[in-house]
């Protein structure tokens, strides 16, 4: 067998070159990719489509579950099973058809062997459809609650599972072999996911039952005179802007500034803890700006004013940014790149939120009348998270499974390039020196500055129609 | 320029890029959700309109009960696909074509009964028995308000018109709306929205007169504004456009923009001030949230004693019996408001009134007449009044 351990993975030892010159490729890209969703959609999602998913937890939990598949096989066990030589010399096109039919399978076994099988039937009850519904919840509510709460493992394995290879770099069990490594980390990633499912969402989950389910979770949350609600949507919001800043770290900010960090160790601490810090300023801003856009949010009222949906959609606006954030990466060569890597990092953070706040607007005026949802933008059941990972799942195919087909292909990297990717782990080409102090400090006043004026000038915002 | 002054400027420049997204994430993590940030918070400033004043308002259930069993509502939206489910589409009375679950729609089930209607109801329900799902759930929502003005005089208003043709048939008989429509007693039909339990059985109200004023939000569908002609309407309905419509002095129409379950968009609620009591506010669903109606009424309409007195209606929290946190916070943070009277049903659900009672709100109870199934709260033929 060859070597399909050899220490760089397989999406590190692949270079992607274009096609074709000029923006051909990227537009070739994006209308198979666009066609593939809405096709898919359609299939799968779609309230007037084929099959319906779209319920919506059922479709929300198979989206969220789907991209972890992509992320454990292609991130975490570096595609193991499948040989190193299958996917060099396999066409793109059954690669991806092949790898991605795996990951369901996968994704099928887990969802209901795992989760409704073992957990709903000797665990924890809420995990099992059958049960809820023998129990006397309807059959369609029984469904829609068990599926709620497998999603949200989902939720936070998007954070933790990339974030141990990104951050933690595959760390104590980088030298394992594969499946070894791989199997590991999953397995470790999957225990923390399950504390941290315990501590943020079961509460959530015991208050769907009457009455509150107190002598198995702590009822009324510890979080809710914090967040403002009992609802788990708070704990929604700063994981799912771990998981964006996770994405954004790796890609954009070719995982600056943590890796100027030169010990091991230290580096993969502060990296780990820093998405979270990162995240967690994200978070917070995210639900400040609704505040202030759109009036005082009010506790008890049902849609876009309530703390619960507020809290939500800081998970959802950051969603429409790593969008940007993997468009801009995948298919925008991470454009710029001629700059310095703080510079290019400052050029595409903003580039990339453009981005994604142009998809954010565009979802909120036209989704309706393409994806068969309803217009307006807080319907009680209805997720733009939903759409937004089905479309970054789509990316993800195309860009891990397929070699970027048909706009790139892959190429083994020179020694010259693999070198490239040490210097993304440990960087040595920003150094500490006066005139780096320096800007640092005019760069952290300038910073605080826009930050102050984004926030003064937003209540005016909030009165444009357009947005609201 | 030295080599020196280079590096320089170019670990300068380094630096700001750095020092930039680092200030900007500082501010929002050290500054956005302190107390301090929100001081800077325009405080709500209120605008209250002066909109009159009645003297009572009563109200009668002529139907609460929106359908009879929960289990098939929830089946059939279950096997159509789930709540974002166009409801033209479902397969559901009077638009059943035959075909099945989701795979209903308007042209096709009203081409079966449209010439019965509005006069020959039984035969178009027999009809639609044949080709829509479980034929015998629908029941619907329907309310009668009597609104007492400052000088004696009563005006009578119909609130909604139900689904299911026979029973809204039966139902409109045994609270006598049928003779009221059809002496012009009721001065007008108020559609919340546009929603199956609440609109569908307009031909029923068609039926005993074609003629009276019909208010509907201006976010109807346009199967929803064709059912109106093919129900045998010969008026022409007010959109309404506006936040707020005088109905008459001291009952005001306050409309919501919000994207509802089953393809539906907007509500319109009624507000009345009660003079020497306070507000009373009257809705079908609330789908918009009766905070957000309260939070609206606070901030915009100007009533007796500046105090909420009472609720009746539809308050959307558990209208399968479902639950979600969100509810909590609802059922918590309804007490700041210190209704008096809170007769609440239909879509409020059970388990809501139930909460509701375990803190100590003044929830009215029903009498569990004609199907209602259970005295939680206020059921059909019960009456309050504010």
């Amino acid at each position: 067998m060859e070597a399909d351990n050899r220490g760089v993975s397989y999406l590190e030892s692949r270079k992607l070159v274009k096609r074709w010159d000029g923006p051909w490729p990227a537009v070739a890209n994006f209308l198979m990719i666009f066609a593939i969703f809405y096709v898919t959609w359609w299939i799968f999602q779609d309230p007037r489509g084929i099959m319906r998913m779209y319920t919506p937890y059922v479709g929300y939990m198979i989206c969220r579950w789907l991209l972890i598949m992509f992320i454990w096989l292609a991130y975490i066990l570096d595609f193991w099973p499948f040989k190193r030589s299958w996917l060099n010399k396999t066409h793109p096109v059954v690669k991806g058809a092949i790898l991605t039919a795996a990951c369901v399978l996968v994704m099928e076994l887990l969802i209901e062997g795992f989760f409704k099988g073992i957990l709903g039937q000797y665990g924890i009850a809420y995990f099992s459809p059958s049960r809820l519904h023998a129990m006397g919840l309807t059959e369609f509510y029984a469904e829609e609650y068990a599926t709620e709460a497998i999603m949200m493992f989902a939720a936070i394995a998007s954070w933790l599972a990339p974030s141990w290879v990104v951050a933690c770099e595959n760390a104590p069990w980088q030298k394992l072999d594969q499946p070894a490594r791989g199997i590991t980390i999953i397995v470790v990633t999957f225990f923390i996911g399950t504390i941290v499912y315990f501590v943020t969402m079961h509460s959530h989950m015991a208050i769907l039952f009457y009455p509150w389910q107190q002598y198995t979770a702590i009822t009324p949350p510890y979080w809710e005179k914090f967040a403002n609600t009992v609802s788990g949507n708070f704990h929604i919001a700063w994981i799912m802007c771990c998981t964006v800043t996770v994405w954004v770290y790796e890609s954009i900010w070719q995982r600056y500034p943590f890796n100027l960090i030169k010990t091991d160790w230290l580096r993969r601490t502060t990296a780990f803890f820093g998405i979270i810090a990162v995240a967690l300023c994200m978070c917070f801003f995210l639900f400040y700006v609704q505040d202030l856009a759109w009036g005082l949010n009010i506790r008890g009222t049902r849609r876009d004013m309530a703390p619960d949906w507020r809290w939500l959609h800081v998970g959802e606006s950051a969603i429409f940014w790593l969008v940007g954030v993997l468009a801009l990466s995948f298919y925008g060569g991470n454009w710029p790149n001629k700059f310095s890597r703080p510079v290019n990092v400052f050029l595409r953070t903003l580039l990339s939120m453009a981005i994604g706040a142009a998809v954010y607007f565009l979802y909120y005026r036209y989704a309706h009348l393409i994806l068969g949802t309803q217009k307006g933008l807080s319907h009680p059941q209805q997720f733009p998270m939903i759409p937004m990972i089905w479309l970054i799942n789509i990316f993800l195919v195309n860009m891990w499974f397929m070699d970027g087909w048909p706009g790139w292909k892959a190429v083994p990297k020179t020694s010259a390039e693999l070198e490239e990717v040490e210097e993304t782990i440990v960087a040595h080409d920003v150094t500490w020196t006066p005139g780096l102090a320096k800007g640092l400090a005019v760069g952290a006043v300038a910073g605080a500055v826009v930050y102050f004026g984004v926030i003064s000038i937003l209540p005016w915002l909030g009165h444009i129609q357009m947005i609201r | 320029m030295t080599d020196d002054t280079t590096t320089s400027r170019r670990d300068f420049v380094k630096g700001v890029a750095t020092g930039a997204i680092g200030g900007a994430l500082a501010g929002m993590g050290l500054y956005s959700y302190t107390g301090s940030a929100y001081d800077r918070l325009a405080k709500v400033t209120r605008q209250q309109q002066d909109f009159g004043a009645v003297r009572s308002v009563k109200v009668t259930a002529i139907s609460e009960t929106s359908w009879f069993n929960n289990a098939h509502l929830m089946e059939d939206i279950k096997k159509a696909g789930g709540l974002l489910v166009d409801q033209y589409t479902i397969g559901w009375g009077p638009f059943g074509n035959g075909k099945g679950v989701g795979k209903g729609s308007y042209e096709e089930g009203v081409a079966n009964i449209k010439k019965m209607l509005p006069n020959d109801l039984e035969e178009a329900w027999a009809v639609q028995e044949k080709l829509s799902l479980h034929p015998d759930n629908p029941g619907g929502f329907s309310t009668l308000i009597e609104v007492e003005d400052l000088d004696g005089s009563k005006h009578k208003y119909l609130l909604d018109t139900g689904w299911s043709y026979k029973w809204m048939d039966q139902s409109f008989k045994r609270e006598g709306i049928d003779q009221m429509l059809r002496s012009g007693e009721i001065e007008a039909l108020i559609l919340t929205h546009e929603h199956f339990d609440h609109y569908w059985g307009l031909p029923a109200t068609m039926k005993y007169n074609n003629k009276l004023p019909m208010y509907i939000h201006n976010g109807f569908y346009k199967e929803g504004l064709q059912y109106i002609k093919d129900s045998g309407y010969k008026g022409e309905p007010v959109k309404v456009d506006k936040e707020m419509t005088v109905i008459r002095p001291g009952m005001m129409l306050v409309k919501f923009d919000v994207p509802i379950i089953c393809r539906v968009f907007g509500e319109t609620s009624l507000a009345f001030n009660v003079k020497d009591k306070g507000l009373v506010l009257v809705s079908g669903c609330n789908h918009q949230g009766i905070l957000q109606m309260t939070s609206t009424a606070f901030q915009k309409l100007k009533y007796d004693n500046d105090r909420f007195y009472g609720i009746y209606g539809g308050l959307h929290i558990s209208p399968f019996e479902d639950w979600d946190p969100k509810y909590d916070d609802l059922v918590i943070s309804l007490g700041k408001w210190k209704f008096e009277k809170v007769g609440c049903n239909h879509c409020t659900g059970h388990l809501t009134a139930k909460k509701f009672v375990e803190r100590g709100y003044p929830v009215v109870r029903g009498t569990a007449r004609f199907r209602t199934s259970s005295p939680d709260y206020l059921g059909n033929g019960d009456t309050l009044t504010f």
